[in-house]
């Protein structure tokens, strides 16, 4: 009975993927951001993040593939070699620069608040009038959000949620009187859910990139070739249109 | 909800092939927790005190830190540092498998002090040594006396296993989100994992009642000392 | 008596404290083969821990132990085991090992402890088993059988490792009157066979009738000895007629 149990332990044990082998790429998404990354019906990772990075693999002749990790931890993922890259809709920021390295510049986006469908509220209402606002946590929006309470005189209350649709769940159950979060996102709540996209929420736009770990450099110098290249190809207006990401 | 149930019924597959990982989570755990809890139990009965302080240390922490923090410790932590390669399932199953293995000592270190002191003595007394003693007179009476013990925590293990979605592990509680999440039909979909958690507890304890049946010792009462 | 052969148990000077309280007081005795000695006494007197600490259950603190002849050592795994091969011991509570057949009672010390192929060993456990009676209770569970069966097979366990002497701590004690006759026909069978035995008894019958000698113990002190002929004799005023005839008194008042 015990050796059964020894070798079921080993080969759980030796069913472990590794991080990076020479010529597989682990792409580590946040799969509750749709259009950009999320599970599509079959199961499979799907949108305009994972696809564009299947495009950029195959330029490269490498393998990919795309494991879904906790937003929170996605950094502290690839910098302990879980996985190689993120391209899952990531912010270009100053701090995030500190640990790790982006890749040039590939979409803007814009921060917008979501409210329910005939909500009466206003982007100022919403950041002077003491209301509750719903953000996904580790991400740029939250950061600001929270600085902006200080530095602009704010008086709303942040509550931190794991994903934007669940910060949408509970605008709609009415915990929360907005949810901030990424537009592109919020068009997608907005087609499926009684909800609609207020305006910005004031936030300098920013730009996504991918992000490596900094001691990958030539990683860098691959993927950045065959970003432009994609960008400038057709494929790219496919993409975008195939996720609605044109409107 | 129309809309709803289609979408439930969708996502049914792969939210099947979540309910397969979160079983062999929860088996590998408990497997692993049986064979750390056995021997920890088994130390901390018999062993000398240095053995038993360390042993004890070791039951004292894994019962005392929250498993979601135990799983970002050796996940993020503990397992890049010592460079092994553990993706999230393994690790979910190894953290587990340590938590639930202090927590079984407990229950097998209660069973074996539950025997009559007079097994060990007849034991000894006939020649047998310590080993022998323990592996052939002690340990099956005690296992079978914490069956239900160990059921219960069958129980525990599973419901915590859902945990293992914060570290990205394909089991039914991520899978449910990550469907959530695209499709925004919370209500039904959280229902059905429940429903599945339930599915595996009660697959669980009811096999775990067969085989306490099974292995039971004719003619002794229920949890009997004569 | 085989006077020039050396006994099989000596026991010389043992003393036994337990926190502070002081069980055995140097005791000492001698078990030459074929001898039946019987220690009788108040509760607390010691009897008990003696035969522990015979066959090293407890470990005495001063004193030593001869088989044969030769110094037990109480270190020795190999020593130990040897002890407990060769001097068997019956328990009060029986002690039998509740998750296996009265017949894998048998055949698990033998073939643990001598090494015995299964076959062998289930072959020697019936043969025990039959000995003492059982032969068609062999397949069934301690918790399925009375007491004085418990006591039998329990008998029948200590004698398939071919002891050479027995120690008995109260094989009576914990039976019901009606089944205490089964086991003392065992125990007078096993006197007539020859076996050496060393036994803490109540029992008025094997006291009187099988005993070469009586060991009376108060306080942890062998404080009379002596051939039963002699100590039970009429108006001899031996402590151990005193307490045979308050057991007399005991027994008489049960029925």
């Amino acid at each position: 009975m015990i050796r059964i149990c020894f070798l079921l332990l080993s080969i759980v044990l030796f069913t472990t993927n590794q991080a990076s082998a020479a010529d597989k790429l682990l792409n580590g998404i946040d799969a509750n951001f749709p259009p950009f990354a999320f599970i599509d019906k079959t199961g499979q990772p799907s949108g305009f993040d994972v696809e564009a990075m299947n495009w950029i693999a195959e330029d490269m002749g490498v393998e990919v593939s795309h494991q879904p990790i906790e937003w929170d931890g996605i950094i502290t993922s690839l910098l302990t070699k879980k996985i190689d890259i993120i391209a899952s809709g990531m912010s270009i920021t100053a701090q995030r620069a500190k640990q790790v390295n982006f890749t040039l510049p590939y979409w803007i986006i814009k921060n917008v608040f979501v409210v329910k469908k005939d909500s009466p509220l206003t982007v100022d209402t919403l950041l002077k009038g003491k209301k509750v606002i719903g953000v996904q946590q580790g991400t740029s929006e939250a950061k600001w959000l929270k600085e902006q309470i200080t530095a602009q005189h704010f008086n709303y209350e942040l509550k931190y949620y794991n994903s934007s649709p669940l910060a949408v769940e509970d605008l709609l159950n009415g915990r929360i009187d907005a949810a901030a979060m990424n537009d592109a996102p919020a068009m997608d709540a907005a087609g499926k859910k009684a909800v609609q996209v207020l305006g910005s929420i004031g936030m300098p736009q920013e730009d996504f990139g991918y992000a490596v770990r900094k001691e990958d450099s030539e990683l860098l110098d691959r993927v950045n070739t065959s970003l432009k290249k994609l960008m400038a190809s057709p494929h790219w207006e496919v993409l975008k249109n195939k996720y609605e990401l044109n409107k | 909800m129309p809309s709803s149930i289609s979408t439930v019924i969708d996502a049914l597959p792969y939210l099947m092939s979540g309910f397969f990982n979160t079983a062999a989570i929860v088996l590998a755990a408990m497997f692993f927790g049986l064979l750390l809890g056995v021997n920890i139990a088994v130390g901390l009965v018999y062993g000398n005190r240095i053995l038993r302080f360390f042993l004890g240390l070791y039951v004292w922490f894994f019962r005392g830190v929250p498993v979601l923090v135990l799983l970002f410790l050796f996940y993020f932590g503990l397992f890049p540092y010592l460079n092994l390669p553990f993706n999230a399932l393994v690790s979910v199953s190894l953290v587990l498998g340590m938590t639930t293995g202090a927590y079984q000592a407990n229950i097998f270190k209660g069973a074996i002090l539950a025997l009559p002191h007079g097994q060990f003595n007849a034991a000894s007394a006939l020649g047998m040594s310590h080993f022998q003693t323990i592996r052939t007179i002690i340990l099956p009476q005690a296992l079978r006396l914490s069956v239900p013990a160990w059921s219960n925590e069958y129980s525990i293990i599973l419901k915590d296993s859902a945990l293992a979605f914060v570290i990205g592990a394909p089991e039914i509680m991520a899978r449910t989100q990550f469907v959530a999440s695209r499709t925004y039909q919370h209500l039904p979909l959280y229902i059905v994992a429940g429903l599945l958690y339930f599915l595996l507890t009660w697959l669980g304890v009811a096999a775990l009642r067969y085989f306490e049946q099974r292995v039971q010792i004719p003619g002794y009462s229920h949890h009997g000392l004569q | 008596m085989t006077t020039d052969m050396p006994p099989i148990l000596q026991i010389d000077n043992l003393y036994k404290s337990f926190d502070n309280a002081t069980i055995l007081k140097g005791v000492s005795l001698r078990l030459h083969q074929g001898e039946i000695k019987v220690l009788i006494g108040p509760s607390g007197s010691g009897k008990s821990t003696l035969l522990q600490c015979i066959n090293c259950l407890t470990y005495p603190d001063e004193g030593e132990i001869l088989l044969d002849g030769r110094v037990v050592d109480r270190t020795s795994k190999i020593s130990l085991c040897r002890l407990r091969q060769e001097v068997g011991m019956i328990f009060q509570d029986f002690n039998l090992f509740d998750h296996l057949t009265a017949l894998n009672n048998i055949t698990i010390p033998l073939r643990k402890v001598k090494k015995i192929g299964r076959r062998e060993a289930e072959k020697r456990a019936r043969l025990e088993l039959e000995q003492v009676g059982l032969a068609d209770k062999t397949e069934l569970y301690p918790a399925q059988l009375s007491g004085g069966q418990k006591q039998r097979v329990a008998m029948a366990r200590a004698l398939a490792m071919d002891p050479k002497a027995l120690l008995l701590d109260e094989p009576t004690s914990a039976l019901d009157p009606e089944l205490i006759g089964e086991v003392i026909a065992v125990i007078k069978n096993l006197a007539a066979r020859g076996m050496t035995m060393l036994m803490a008894t109540h029992q008025i019958s094997l006291i009187a009738t099988l005993a070469n000698e009586i060991l009376f113990m108060e306080q942890g002190s062998i404080v009379e000895q002596g051939h039963p002929s002699v100590l039970l004799a009429p108006g001899s005023n031996s402590k151990s007629q005193g307490f045979c005839d308050r057991l007399n008194e005991l027994s008489d008042g049960k029925r």
